[in-house]
């Protein structure tokens, strides 16, 4: 049996050893969480990464006309099978480069088991984790959104210029919310504000109302809620409001949710604002690509991480070009050329343009849906915060911060 | 020289591998040697790799550590607290019957994870430890520094093999199989069957820590989300009954088997059309789910089923 198993290995891998030995194929990683805990993530952001495929191949293909192609592989959100994927995606798929990891776990084991030891570079479109950002990676591992240490920091802007100095803080206890609940309060304390209470609480719970009163004592003006709108946000409001601990809220992306509004109604959340990780002020090229994705796909370009996720692999594909050939090194050398200013800027969809100007020998500089995407020493990039209210039953964003 | 990329695809799948055998044997020693139906294995491994990760890696601001001692002492230390908090399990539970015992070992493992996540001034809590060393950095790098910790989790795993051998041959492994089968007649002889079954279940906690603390280093960073039971608890158990329980040879067959179907099948489904990248993950699951029903079927004592082993005494009775 052992051999019938081994045999069927054998002949799978041979099977796949032609396909990778296609020589005008330019293979480029994607290590996406499809099955696993961030299953209703993937369809659009697997969308996003085939419309910048399309987008590449539309533009007369990439070094010279070769077919630009994403190997998905199924990292399933977790450190073990995320080394897994990744190391079949760089040492049997022989790609060129990997955009992914959509967790943190998954991305920094994946990035240190695999990419940086294989000298591979590695763009993840979605890992907010702060700890990405010191890990020794010899400039292989990049990301593009910010760390939430920043959200952190902006949300602390936005709450004092709102003329609130004294909140309480309910987190989530996991990497996303200790993350950011810890660069608020630092960051809300040095500028002058109190927090008046600070309690993490467990997800998936049925009530919170034990950790509300303690919240509500504590003589809060409003609460800040860190934490996802479907695993405990939208009851924390909701006990909230209906045991009267507290009228005002503020979130973070996790709870801008439409989850949320259908919960409580739009009515309790008129005083209410949110904090996320925005797209810049929408542009010609921004706007021309959402509609396309939304014509293409139907529907999702307004979904989380569809902006970041094309970008990240437009970005790869813009170094592979810059870089000539698909040499490894190359290309992760090229990255910071091709992103960060100076250079003339192009953007989503601009790809033929992309590529002529380097056939000129010009810098580039590409300004995506997402950002401007400025890497800095650590590969990490500022980003967009926009501050959100709710209206109707959906929210709209009044002010970006940078 | 260049090594073409397939050969480190098999170091990537050896490490892993070498890691899932060394769980495999310890949950051997437990299940297979001794009859106790552990399903707390993920609390082992996050005690051995949080032991590893705090006393290896580099110093933090955000939680205990920066004692950068040396990592065959981490690994060792790993082995001690998980022994250690296995024997207190063990002192409280063995007594319980199989499927209590396999109650109360969720439960603790689920308490060790909450205290992790909770814990922050020991474990930074939900956002893991990083920077964590791998064996002999400065000496290996890139590609180098793969194939040297392939070898040091198989010097590891061939440890592990050589002590579940000798346990299983000695007069002591004879008790445990005698206590597993039939405890009231162990008992009646003279066994202490709550010591062996104590004894039994520490020694398997130990190397379930270690294999902790391999991962941590091959990761260099962990985190609670890489100790989810899926992932571990599961996959070990089927990894071992697949293999063959009671059988060593068959707990690290079991491993690399189970760990190839697991991440092979990807290999084919990625053959699909690329417009099937979803489905094809899900198909990909299906595919491992039948492999999994078809070799547990196949081979109901696993792969390579129990022998015991002879007695070297030949007028024994």
């Amino acid at each position: 049996m052992k051999k019938q198993i081994l045999m069927a290995a054998v002949a799978a891998l041979m099977a796949a050893q032609p396909v990778s030995g296609w020589a005008d194929d330019v293979k480029v990683g994607a290590l996406m969480g499809i099955t696993g805990p961030l299953a209703n993530f993937i369809p659009p952001i697997l969308n996003a990464a085939k419309l910048a495929e399309a987008d590449v191949n539309a533009g007369g293909g990439i070094l010279g006309g070769n077919n630009f192609v994403l190997v998905v592989a199924d990292g399933q959100a977790a450190a073990q099978p995320s080394v897994d994927a990744a190391s079949k995606l760089v040492n049997l798929e022989n790609v060129a480069a990997v955009m992914g990891g959509l967790s943190s776990g998954a991305t920094i084991a994946a990035a240190n088991a695999v990419t940086i030891p294989n000298k591979v570079l590695q763009v993840s479109p979605t890992a907010t984790s702060p700890a990405l950002t010191d890990i020794e990676d010899d400039d292989h591992v990049y990301r593009i959104v910010p760390s939430d240490n920043y959200q952190g920091e902006v949300l602390a802007n936005i709450v004092l210029d709102e003329g609130l100095n004294k909140v309480a803080v309910a987190y989530v206890n996991n990497d996303y919310g200790v993350g950011i609940a810890n660069t608020f309060k630092t960051a809300f304390e040095a500028k002058g504000g109190t927090i008046t209470a600070f309690e993490k609480h467990e997800d998936k719970k049925n009530s919170y109302r034990g950790e509300l009163a303690t919240l509500a004592s504590s003589g809060a003006d409003a609460l800040v809620v860190i934490a996802y709108a479907a695993g405990s946000g939208a009851k924390i409001v909701k006990q909230s409001l209906e045991n009267g601990f507290f009228d005002r809220f503020v979130g973070t992306d996790g709870l801008r949710d439409d989850i949320l509004i259908e919960q409580v109604g739009a009515d309790a959340l008129a005083t209410s604002f949110f904090s996320s990780p925005t797209s810049p002020a929408e542009n010609a090229l921004s706007a021309a690509l959402r509609k396309r994705f939304d014509e293409t796909y139907g529907e999702g370009s307004d979904k989380p991480f569809v902006d970041q996720t094309y970008d990240a692999t437009m970005l790869i594909a813009l170094a592979i070009e810059k870089a000539g050939s698909t040499d490894r090194a190359a290309v992760k050398n090229a990255l910071r050329e091709v992103a960060n200013a100076p250079g003339e800027v192009v953007g989503p969809g601009e790809w033929a343009k992309a590529v002529k100007l380097i056939a000129e020998g010009k810098d580039i500089n590409y300004e995506g849906a997402s950002g401007g995407h400025e890497f800095d020493e650590n590969g990490d990039v500022a980003g967009f915060i926009g501050k959100f209210v709710v209206d109707g039953d959906s929210y709209k964003q009044i002010a970006i911060f940078e | 020289m260049e090594l073409p990329g397939f050969v480190f695809y098999f170091i990537t799948f050896f490490t892993m591998g070498g890691i899932y055998a060394i769980l495999c044997l310890a949950l051997n020693m437990q299940w297979g040697f001794g009859g106790l139906f552990n399903a707390g294995i993920a609390g082992f491994y996050a005690i051995g790799a949080y032991t590893g990760a705090i006393l290896t890696a580099a110093g933090s601001d955000d939680h205990v550590g920066g004692f950068g001692l040396p990592i065959l002492i981490g690994l060792v230390c790993a082995g001690i607290a998980s022994g250690i908090v296995g024997w207190m399990i063990a002192r409280i539970c063995v007594r319980l019957k199989a499927d209590y015992l396999a109650m109360a070992s969720i439960g603790i493992a689920e308490i060790i994870r909450l205290a992790i996540v909770n814990e922050e001034w020991l474990t930074n809590g939900s956002l893991g430890i990083s920077r964590i060393p791998r064996p002999l950095e400065s000496v290996f790098s890139g590609r180098q520094s793969e194939v040297f910790f392939v070898v040091f989790v198989w010097i590891v795993v061939a440890v592990t093999f050589l002590v579940a051998r000798r346990l299983q041959v000695s007069p002591w492994g004879r008790v445990m199989r005698a206590i597993r089968d039939n405890d009231a007649a162990a008992a009646s002889v003279g066994k202490d069957v709550q010591r062996f079954r104590t004894e039994t279940f520490v020694v398997g906690a130990i190397f379930m820590g270690v294999a902790g603390a391999l991962s941590a280093h091959y990761f260099k960073f962990f985190s609670p989300d890489a100790t989810e039971p899926l992932l571990i608890t599961f996959l070990a158990w089927v990894m071992l009954i697949a293999g063959g329980s009671g059988n060593n040879i068959g707990a690290v067959a079991g491993a690399l088997v189970i760990w190839a179907i697991w991440s092979l099948t990807e290999v084919v489904t990625q053959q699909l059309p690329p417009d099937w990248a979803t489905r094809s993950s899900y198909i990909r699951m299906l595919l491992v789910g039948l492999l999994l029903q078809f070799v547990l079927q196949r081979f109901r004592s696993g792969l390579f089923p129990e022998k015991s082993p002879k007695l070297r005494v030949s007028d024994d009775r």
